[in-house]
């Protein structure tokens, strides 16, 4: 028990952090809030003064009998007058307080994104892409919602609320007593009715959530679904979900018939109250009738703010929790990489050293069991190694997309932790076997957002053959590039990653084969520009064909995260190992495509 | 079905409850209409002095009991009418859905996934809100309207009325154009709402490529300008959207005034009473709301109409197959495959996919066919499994035409492994015996052990029954393919078909595989598709297909014979592999 109300206190505590966090976010747009506050005050005194016009019209001019046209008409130009300030400075108020969440949206989306680019490998290996989306886009803009919508009319409707409380015990103390004692009934009305709906809304919310799911899986997999002939049972499917919503949905409409008109009968229950208890003093004449009339003007607009306010709770809520999410991501700093800490590093010459490596992913599950090798300037190596051995793993760790865990890793004899990350990063170039465009064109694929020329590029795109392909296009180098470049295929895809690595010039290079099955023609073109671009520098091959790797300096043959043969192809051939089986079982079986385990 | 007829089929069927909800709230709105009449009663007897304390209380008796009948009143036809829709968003998706699984193989790869489903969530709900916030706020604005400008006019002052609706008009017509302008603001809203997403999806998916060149900087920088497009929108439509309360408030301002100065002389002279001076003021007011609501309300019909003509547009996409004529009474498929001059063109293509087609595949019997993509392969399963119709040419199964067997008899006969391993986010059992309990769990398990990968799934903890996919174990390609192979060994169908399904495992286990594989084609016909030589050499017979055509054709050895296409390619593969 007492752990538990600990715990609740602390669970409090950090909400009322996370609070105070959000509020932090406020601070330079101080001036323009407090302008906004005063607007509202000035508009709602001019929404309240409207009631109290036409009371004085009635109390004074009407019941009186005062024929006074000239003042008559003067209180109806101020009416007009306080439709017009209301108006006028209602809008500005919108506006300013939009543009402060507006802006506060802006600079907190731009925090997450800008941190989120600064995360390792490690934190895009554990959050999916959908998770991460939801954070930047709907998460901030559920926060949006608690700026500039919530701030508004809460501001608004508490001003609003003191304004009509002042208002009538003004006018009246008696009657105003009378009106101040429904408040109870309608706040407890309220809150019944927002906690039953709110359980309804979230069950509803997961139910669309279920048949939003279920059918992006099946009309993915709807040819499936047609050949096996299972379409009666994925209908009846859809249909046992789609019931159990429309139950939900139902149980909603029942209780919004609910909330607005028993807030309107209270309204109106008091009104009669009102009624009734100043009849007999309107009836001696102790009471001007207009005071009556005011008094249920002011009622009808008692009922607003705090039905809205009211409204408003579920909006705060999912925001509290979109921001403890927001600033789950932003506090995570242990996984974040720094860019420019470190030693420039100057033009690498590209000697590449692993000195008894050892490296996880997770805990102590290896995937790099002592790995220790070293691959001189302009070597060509290559790594050969059934699928999870480890020879991606390497990629990786040249990169330093990864830490290691122990040994070292050296490049021109440094160890590569000391060095400026963009800087080593510039310098090593990988082709990752599925290629990944970008939406934009193909220049733009190729320079990504670095002062490369057009001719540059045009240079590149012949050194690697790939210009004629380009120049097939319709639009050349202009081309379009669809979403992740769906209009080409897997080949011309490949070719275009071989253009951005020449034109970045590195000093190392990683080529990561392709296993996708690429037709024979563009696969020949492929294979010279693999051989064209890895002259003069130091290239490192993840081979997945044997036939690539003959003319390598250095073959190292990976099994299960080591090492465990090196050498040049002749040198292994005579070893008589594991690259040796490998080599005679393609030549026996003709056609063996991938290596085997 | 189409759309338009499904609605009034929904509509038909929903008829009494219509008729009376919208009886129910005409009523509703005239009754509540009745209440400034009974303040203005109240307040004339309480300022004229001569009405009893008895008959006030009668009054405001009488007020309270026209607030309940409204309160009931308004219950009924809520839950009639917006029940109604509520129903209609249930029905439209399911019959959307149920179209969708009629439509062909072609339709979904050009629309994507995403677009489909927000059909039939964002669409049906939209054309949802049209039928039920939209109309009813029609009916009611409509008849709150009239009835008021009737008890103003008919029971007050006539010329008060048209004085104080003068500037009516005028706001409906500015409401109407900054709704037209809000919309186009929205949209772009929306769009650079999109935009950001597409941008920052993009950016994670691509993240290994950004931090590979080191480009996080630039990615920020280019972030900054569809954030910045975000606020622009935003403050764009803020500025006109926030002007509609204003512009409507000035305009009925103006209608004040004119009611404070002329009504309040109308009262002085006598002409009207104090209580019909209140009840003026309610009335005004009453019509407020509605013009008010004007843009919204146009807002949501124009987006039910235009989310009802994109449902329409795919309940108008006709079947992926037309229902069988002729049908034969068949009981069974023994897997006898005949192809006589087939040619295919894909509905709304220029080139023939297929030409010319003849096979004979005898029961029993393996078929190789080997080819680039494009080639056709997989065309030919398609029609095999009768994705669509063929018109020009026959397909023969046990010698009767295809399109004469029943198409639940056909496919449920076959047994497909296709070349995208598509597995359900469910347990693996019910990836393998497809959501439909037929199976022991012995002959799933059988069908999990010939294509390898039984040991793969006991080797889980909950065995058959882990779950795959996204809120379960991620399975490597290798794993995902076996399974598609186990779900159609499962079935044992008389004709399997292995289409191009093994790239993602290694060689050792696809030799494995397609051994066990032919140990169980001896008894069942079977069709292999590759584009490697080793994986269908050793069918019955081969062909070779080029760009729609049969190229070659003839055994393993014949072919090697013929030096022709199945030759260099043979020798191609060779080369590549062993290293030239």
């Amino acid at each position: 028990m007492r752990a538990d109300a600990m715990h609740d206190e602390f669970v409090l505590q950090k909400r009322k952090f996370k609070f105070l966090r959000l509020m932090a976010y406020f601070k330079p747009f101080i001036p323009l809030l407090v302008l906004s506050v005063a607007l509202a005050l000035l508009v709602n005194a001019a929404i309240l003064a409207k009631p109290y016009i036409i009371k004085l019209v009635i109390d004074d001019y009407i019941v009186a009998g005062n024929y006074d046209m000239g003042s008559i008409w003067l209180l109806g130009l101020l009416y007009f007058l306080m439709v017009l300030m209301g108006s006028v400075l209602g809008y500005m108020q919108t506006n300013i307080l939009t543009y402060v969440g507006q802006k506060i949206m802006f600079n907190i989306r731009n925090q997450i994104f800008e941190h989120i680019q600064k995360m390792s490998m490690n934190f895009f290996d554990k959050n999916s892409t959908g998770r991460i989306l939801i954070r930047v886009t709907t998460d901030v803009e559920a926060l949006n919602e608690l700026f500039s919508g919530v701030m508004v009319d809460l501001i608004r409707n508490f001003i609003m609320l003191a304004g009509i409380v002042i208002m009538i015990f003004t006018l009246d103390v008696r009657l105003a007593f009378v009106s101040i004692s429904c408040v109870p009934i309608i706040a407890g009305i309220m809150v019944v009715y927002r906690i039953a709906a709110r359980k309804n809304l979230i069950r509803m919310k997961g139910l669309l959530a279920k048949i939003n799911g279920f059918l992006a899986e099946n009309i993915s997999g709807m040819k499936l679904v047609q050949i096996f002939n299972r379409e009666k049972e994925k209908y009846e499917e859809l249909r046992k979900l789609d019931g159990e919503y429309f139950k939900c949905s139902l149980r909603e409409v029942i209780l919004n018939s609910f909330s607005k008109p028993v807030v309107e009968i209270v309204n109106n229950l008091t009104i009669a109250v009102l009624v009734i208890f100043c009849m007999g003093r309107i009836l001696e004449g102790s009471l001007e009738i207009g005071v009556l009339f005011a008094f249920i003007a002011y009622i009808k607009q008692f009922f607003e703010p705090i039905s809205e306010i009211s409204e408003k709770y579920t909006a705060i809520q999912s925001a509290i929790v979109s921001s403890e999410r927001i600033f789950d991501i932003l506090d995570k700093r242990d996984t974040q990489e720094d860019m420019m800490g470190g030693k420039p590093a100057g033009r690498l010459k590209g000697a590449i050293r692993f000195e008894n490596v050892w490296f996880a992913y997770e805990n102590e599950a290896w995937v790099l069991k002592d790995v220790s090798f070293s691959i001189s300037p302009g070597e060509t190596a290559a790594f050969v190694g059934a699928t999870g051995s480890g020879k991606t793993t390497i990629i990786s760790l040249i990169m330093r997309f990864y830490d290691i865990q122990k040994g070292r890793i050296l490049i021109d004899g440094q160890d590569i932790r000391e060095y400026r990350l963009e800087d080593l990063r510039k310098q090593i170039t990988v082709v990752l076997q599925d290629v990944f465009l970008f939406a934009g064109d193909i220049k733009s694929n190729i320079r990504l957002n670095n002062s490369i020329t057009d001719d540059e590029i045009e240079c590149a795109a012949r050194y690697v053959s790939a210009d004629s392909f380009i120049e097939s296009l319709p639009g050349k180098y202009d081309e379009e590039v669809k979403e992740r470049g769906c209009t080409f295929s897997a080949g011309q895809k490949q070719l275009i990653s071989f253009v951005r690595a020449v034109a970045f010039n590195p000093a190392v290079l990683v080529l990561d084969e392709a296993t996708a099955s690429i037709d024979t023609s563009t696969e020949q073109a492929i294979r010279e520009a693999m051989s064209k671009i890895s002259r003069n520098r130091t290239s490192i091959i993840i081979a997945h064909r044997l036939s690539t790797i003959r003319s390598a300096d250095k073959i190292l043959v990976m099994h299960k995260g080591r090492i465990r043969e090196t050498g040049n192809h002749d040198e292994l051939m005579a070893l008589g190992g594991i690259y040796c089986r490998l080599c005679k079982a393609q030549t026996e079986g003709g056609d063996l495509p991938r290596i085997q385990q | 079905m189409k759309g338009k007829q499904l609605l009034l089929v929904f509509i038909k069927e929903h008829k009494w409850s219509y008729i009376f909800g919208i009886f129910i709230l005409l009523s509703t709105t005239l009754v509540n209409m009745t209440i400034p009449k009974i303040l203005g009663e109240i307040t004339d007897g309480l300022n004229s002095r001569n009405m009893l304390q008895e008959q006030v209380v009668k009054y405001v008796l009488l007020l309270l009991g026209v607030v309940f009948a409204v309160f009931v009143l308004k219950l009924i036809w809520r839950y009639l009418l917006i029940g109604n829709c509520r129903s209609l968003e249930v029905y439209l998706r399911d019959h959307l859905f149920k179209h969708m699984q009629t439509l062909p193989v072609s339709f979904y790869s050009n629309n994507r996934t995403g677009n489909l489903v927000a059909y039939a969530i964002n669409d049906v709900q939209a054309v949802r809100m049209t039928f039920g916030f939209g109309s009813v706020n029609i009916l009611d604005g409509i008849a709150a309207t009239f009835i008021s400008i009737f008890f103003m006019a008919g029971t007050i002052n006539p010329v008060l009325t048209a004085m104080a609706l003068a500037p009516v008009p005028v706001a409906v017509f500015v409401m109407v154009m900054i709704g037209r302008l809000i919309r186009d603001r929205f949209r772009k809203v929306q769009e650079a709402f999109a935009a950001i997403s597409e941008k920052v999806q993009e950016n994670i998916s691509g993240i290994r490529v950004i931090k590979a060149f080191a480009q996080e900087k630039e990615e920020v920088d280019n972030f900054l300008k569809y954030s910045k497009r975000r606020v622009d929108t935003q403050m764009d439509l803020t500025r006109i959207s926030a002007l509609l309360g204003p512009c409507a408030q000035v305009c009925f301002g103006i209608s004040f005034l004119l009611f404070i100065v002329y009504g309040s002389a109308q009262v002085i002279k006598g002409t009207i009473t104090l209580g019909d001076y209140v009840a003026f003021n309610s009335y005004m007011m009453a019509i407020m709301g509605p013009v008010m609501n004007i843009s919204r309300i146009i807002d949501v019909l124009q987006r039910g109409i235009a989310s009802f003509r994109r449902l329409n547009e795919i309940f108008d996409t006709p079947a992926g197959i037309a229902q069988s004529e002729g049908e034969q009474d068949i009981s069974g498929i023994y897997g006898g495959l005949e192809i006589r001059n087939l040619n295919f063109t894909y509905p709304g293509a220029s080139r023939r996919a297929l030409k010319n087609i003849n096979i004979k595949l005898d029961s029993g019997k393996t078929l190789g066919i080997l080819g680039k993509t494009g080639s056709g392969k997989t065309t030919l399963v398609n029609l095999l499994l009768r994705l669509y119709d063929v018109d020009d040419g026959h397909i023969l199964i046990d010698g009767s035409d295809i399109n004469s067997i029943p198409v639940d008899l056909l496919r449920e006969s076959i047994g497909y492994v296709p070349q995208d391993n598509f597995l359900f986010s469910t347990t693996i059992r019910d990836n393998i015996e497809f959501f439909k309990n037929l199976y022991s769990d012995y002959e799933i398990e059988q069908a999990a052990r010939i294509s390898g990968v039984y040991d793969n799934i006991i080797s889980f903890p909950e065995g058959f029954d882990t779950v795959v996919g996204e809120r379960g174990v991620t399975l490597s390609g290798g794993q995902k393919q076996r399974i598609s192979i186990a779900r159609a060994l499962v079935k044992k169908p008389s004709l399997f078909i292995l289409d191009d399904s093994l790239s993602a495992v290694d060689t050792k286990t696809e030799e494995e595989i397609l051994a066990n594989i032919r140990e169980h084609l001896k008894k069942r016909t079977g069709i292999i598709i590759s584009h490697r030589v080793s994986t269908v050499k050793f069918a019955d017979e081969i062909i070779v297909m080029d760009n729609g055509k049969i190229a070659e054709r003839g055994s393993h050895e014949e072919l090697l014979r013929l030096e022709g296409a199945y030759f260099s390619l043979y020798r191609a593969q060779n080369q590549q592999e062993a290293g030239a």
